[in-house]
């Protein structure tokens, strides 16, 4: 492997880089947790579910910002079953055996959307592929 | 005479079609024959065909002006009740009509570098480089003409904005589109079409350059301002079109990831790709083939976006004109320029192959990787945007991907991004030493706390994305304002030590200055919008309750009351207002603003929309819109208290003033004189030591 891979600058990017990784990780459970003891009020918790799923009306818009009547009653369905104490996942559910898979805009990760989830990374290591050979190809002069 | 414009303007358009045909062959046998007599027909065919072009799109607007409903285009897009400016931009303001538009930008844009290339003419004083010059610009313009050749052809055999409605046509109109009828809807279309047509040119002048065999730093010097110019005009047609969903649209959101709006958010990524990666290109003489690989790109992106937008094969709140039948059309117009433009790059790109030298760690690989990481955005937003259809056709069911699944993707990238705009401009080129580094180790501490310290701020969220949010904001004016210490250290260094070198070097410095002082603004805009986005996604505070008159609720420091409810009539609408003061929540509730929040009902034809009412603020915006009635006096109001919501435009205001600082010098001296050509090395060298020199 080239040398510069072990430069100083880099293995301080990569730390710099753990060390923000696991505090994320860290405040993110934390946050989680607390998040769960201190019950954010149903209407927030209502508002957040509705803007992850899509009217079965309007085109293309959020249950939150449609105006057709169906997206009024189901913010209503959504709000009566947090009462009844389901979680956001058990209510999503509902929605999609209710509705179909269109309803969810954030698809399901399953066979089919492999590829909708992982071509991001794919693109990404085949990008940083290219720049690294295009990098070694141009090796650098030994006089610099 | 009058009556018969609409034919005038329809024989005009099909005299272009043939001008175009002969302006695309003409040049072309002249390079091939070597005939400088055939070459030198290019500037005035091509002057020829903006000529008709022009003319036909003014008798276009003179039937809207004159109210000619027996044009089928105008009857569908226009009435007698609307104001002036809006049957102008009524023009525009449809498929047929904005096709013609986009040709006549197209052939403006070529008729202004035929017009400048005869001004230069004269000043070339090498005349190997100008036979060299008009070789290039003969086959851009030639290839300009066939793609206005194909545009044309399009227009006048599925879409002619000149079809009549004879004989029985409406005595009146069936009006503009109500959304349209805003000024941001005005401009905001214009806008990205010049953006479209700047990387038509890029296209244009990159297949230019394949076809010669040749990308000289000439041609790169002619080609900046094109890309900067597209660039500039795409970042403003992207930033009116989601101020306008912000305040129009009754939302309160300002980016939705809409198909439409990412048709338009993809070519953008790419062309700011590719205005570093002609930086780069014109540093070291290399990365040609990344160079011209991303014209072509972003042009056919251009095209696969509007047929995305114009076929109606995607559901869209921005629904615009789509009709399937033409939907064909643009696809095979696209599959014809894209498999032309690629077959003639794969048969000659290994001629611009150019070794350049540079180290792992340079300048040279963060703008490459920074580069590839704007595309590999672009095309996961592609990914996403194309699924769906993806999904269906295969038959695996249907399938939505939206908000949630594009910030899932695109803030990452953009982190990563951002890391690495803040360690380039610090980075020297060709190789890049580790100490000058070493400034940044406390700041990036500092950036972390900090970013930690306002995470725990926010009551609700996803906090990892938040995170990414301020660590990039904050890491990038850190660097920032690092790399204008470092500049302003090396300028006073370099006048102390050598005040000789900078007098005879003035136009250099002057030059080197002016891109340091683009950059710095166009990143610092980035930083801005991206704090405005992340203080609205995370801090924002809203309501969504039943008032009626005399009603109030407080909300993060103020009282909002509802004062009363009004009828509002207008030439093209009816609307109930509801007047809601914005109240201190002190204790003499001193009123700081009123919000005139509507539902509008528009006249022609019965469509309902909400109009927001917002009280802007630099600091925060407070935005009120109304929704269904309740009971007889109560309305469904939903009330957002905004933090920072301004900055996501005004970053963009930042990059395009960026954009236009770098742009406007480099096109001036590019065509006047060699200056650019003799000052690549000892330019960049000043620009980017400095670092280094005053740091280390």
């Amino acid at each position: 492997m080239n040398a510069s891979f072990r430069s100083p600058y880099l293995s301080f990017l990569m730390g710099l880089l753990v060390i923000t990784l696991l505090l994320g990780a860290a405040i993110f459970l934390f946050m989680a947790q607390e998040r769960s003891i201190t019950t954010v009020s149903y209407q927030q918790q209502a508002m957040d579910i509705s803007k992850v799923l899509r009217c079965p009306m309007a085109t293309n818009q959020n249950l939150f910002e449609s105006q057709a009547p169906i997206a009024h009653e189901l913010k209503a369905q959504i709000f009566t079953m947090l009462e009844q104490g389901q979680s956001q996942d058990e209510i999503i559910h509902f929605m999609v055996q209710r509705y179909g898979e269109k309803i969810r805009y954030q698809p399901e990760l399953k066979g089919s959307t492999l590829a909708l989830w992982f071509g991001p990374l794919l693109f990404l290591l085949l990008g940083v592929g290219i720049c690294l050979a295009l990098t070694k190809r141009s090796a650098p002069r030994p006089t610099l | 005479m009058t009556v018969m414009l609409p034919e005038i303007g329809h024989v005009l358009l099909i005299i272009s079609t043939v001008i175009a045909l002969l302006s695309a062959s003409i040049p072309l046998i002249g390079v091939y024959r070597n005939n400088a007599y055939l070459l030198g027909c290019s500037p005035i065919l091509f002057r020829a065909l903006f000529f008709a072009v022009f003319t036909s799109l003014l008798c276009l607007v003179y039937c809207f002006v004159t109210d000619d409903f027996s044009v089928a285009y105008v009857a569908n897009h226009s009435n007698s009740q609307l104001a002036l400016g809006y049957k102008i931009a009524a023009v525009w303001g449809s498929h047929e009509g904005s096709m013609l538009f986009w040709v006549f930008a197209i052939a403006l844009w070529g008729a202004i570098i035929s017009y400048r290339l005869s001004i230069t003419d004269c000043t070339h004083a090498n005349s190997n480089d100008r036979y060299q010059d008009a070789l290039y610009f003969a086959r851009l313009l030639a290839i300009l003409s066939l793609v206005i050749l194909g545009f044309n052809l399009f227009l006048l055999f599925t879409s002619n904005p000149f079809a009549r409605l004879l004989p029985d046509f409406p005595i009146e109109g069936r009006d503009l589109n109500p959304i349209l009828q805003d000024i941001g809807l005005i401009l905001h279309p214009p806008m990205l079409f010049l953006g479209y047509v700047g990387l038509t040119v890029c296209f244009a002048a990159a297949l230019a350059s394949l076809l010669g065999g040749k990308f000289n730093t000439r041609q790169v010097n002619h080609l900046q301002p094109w890309v900067l110019f597209a660039w500039i005009f795409l970042t403003a047609g992207n930033a009116f079109g989601s101020w306008w969903a912000y305040n129009e649209l009754g939302w309160g959101g300002w980016w939705f990831w809409d198909p439409v709006e990412n048709a338009s958010f993809i070519p953008w990524l790419v062309a700011t790709a590719l205005v570093h990666s002609v930086i780069l290109t014109k540093r070291s003489q290399g990365f040609k083939i990344t160079t011209l690989l991303l014209c072509l790109l972003a042009f056919s992106l251009c095209l696969l976006g509007s047929f995305l937008v114009r076929s109606g094969i995607v559901q869209s709140v921005h629904a615009f004109a789509s009709d399937p039948t033409r939907g064909m059309s643009i696809l095979c117009l696209l599959v014809l320029f894209v498999s032309a433009a690629l077959l003639i790059f794969a048969l000659k790109a290994h001629t611009f192959r150019q070794d350049v030298s540079f180290a792992l760690f340079s300048k040279e690989t963060l703008l490459l990787l920074g580069i590839i990481l704007l595309v590999v955005a672009a095309f996961s937003v592609l990914l996403g945007t194309f699924y769906p259809l993806l999904y269906e056709l295969l038959g695996l069911g249907t399938l939505s991907v939206g908000a949630p699944y594009f910030n899932a993707i695109f803030v990452p990238l953009t982190f990563l991004l951002v890391l690495l705009m803040g360690i380039a401009p610090l980075a020297q080129w060709q190789k890049a030493s580790k100490a000058q580094l070493k400034p940044l180790l406390i700041p990036g501490i500092l950036v972390l706390a900090l970013t930690l310290w306002i995470s725990f701020q926010a009551a609700t969220g996803d906090h990892l994305f938040l995170m990414l949010g301020t660590a990039a904001a904050l890491w990038l004016l850190v660097c920032l304002l690092l790399t204008l210490m470092a500049a302003l250290g090396f300028y006073k260094q370099t006048s102390k030590n050598n005040p000789a070198s900078i007098n005879a070097n003035n136009t250099v410095n002057h030059l080197s200055k002016r891109r340091l002082v683009a950059m710095l603004i166009a990143h610092f805009g980035v930083a801005i919008t991206i704090t405005g986005a992340t203080a609205v996604s995370f801090f924002e505070q809203e309501a969504l309750l039943r008032m009626g008159p005399g009603q109030g609720k407080p909300l993060a420091g103020y009282v909002l009351v509802y004062e009363s409810t009004e009828n509002v009539d207008t030439n093209s609408f009816t609307a109930i207002q509801a007047n809601i003061s914005i109240r201190d929540a002190g204790q003499d509730e001193r009123v700081l603003a009123y919000v005139t929040p509507q539902r509008q009902t528009f006249k022609s034809n019965g469509m309902e929309m909400s109009h927001a009412g917002i009280d802007h603020g630099l600091w925060r915006d407070i935005y009120v819109s109304m929704g269904l009635q309740l009971s007889d006096n109560e309305y469904l109001i939903r009330i957002s208290y905004k933090p920072l919501a301004s900055w996501i435009w005004l970053g963009a205001l930042f990059m395009i003033l960026g954009g236009a600082i770098a742009a406007w010098p480099a096109c001036r001296l590019g065509y006047l004189s060699d200056v650019e050509t003799l000052d690549v090395k000892t330019l960049d060298s000043t620009t980017n030591t400095q670092p280094q020199e005053s740091i280390a």
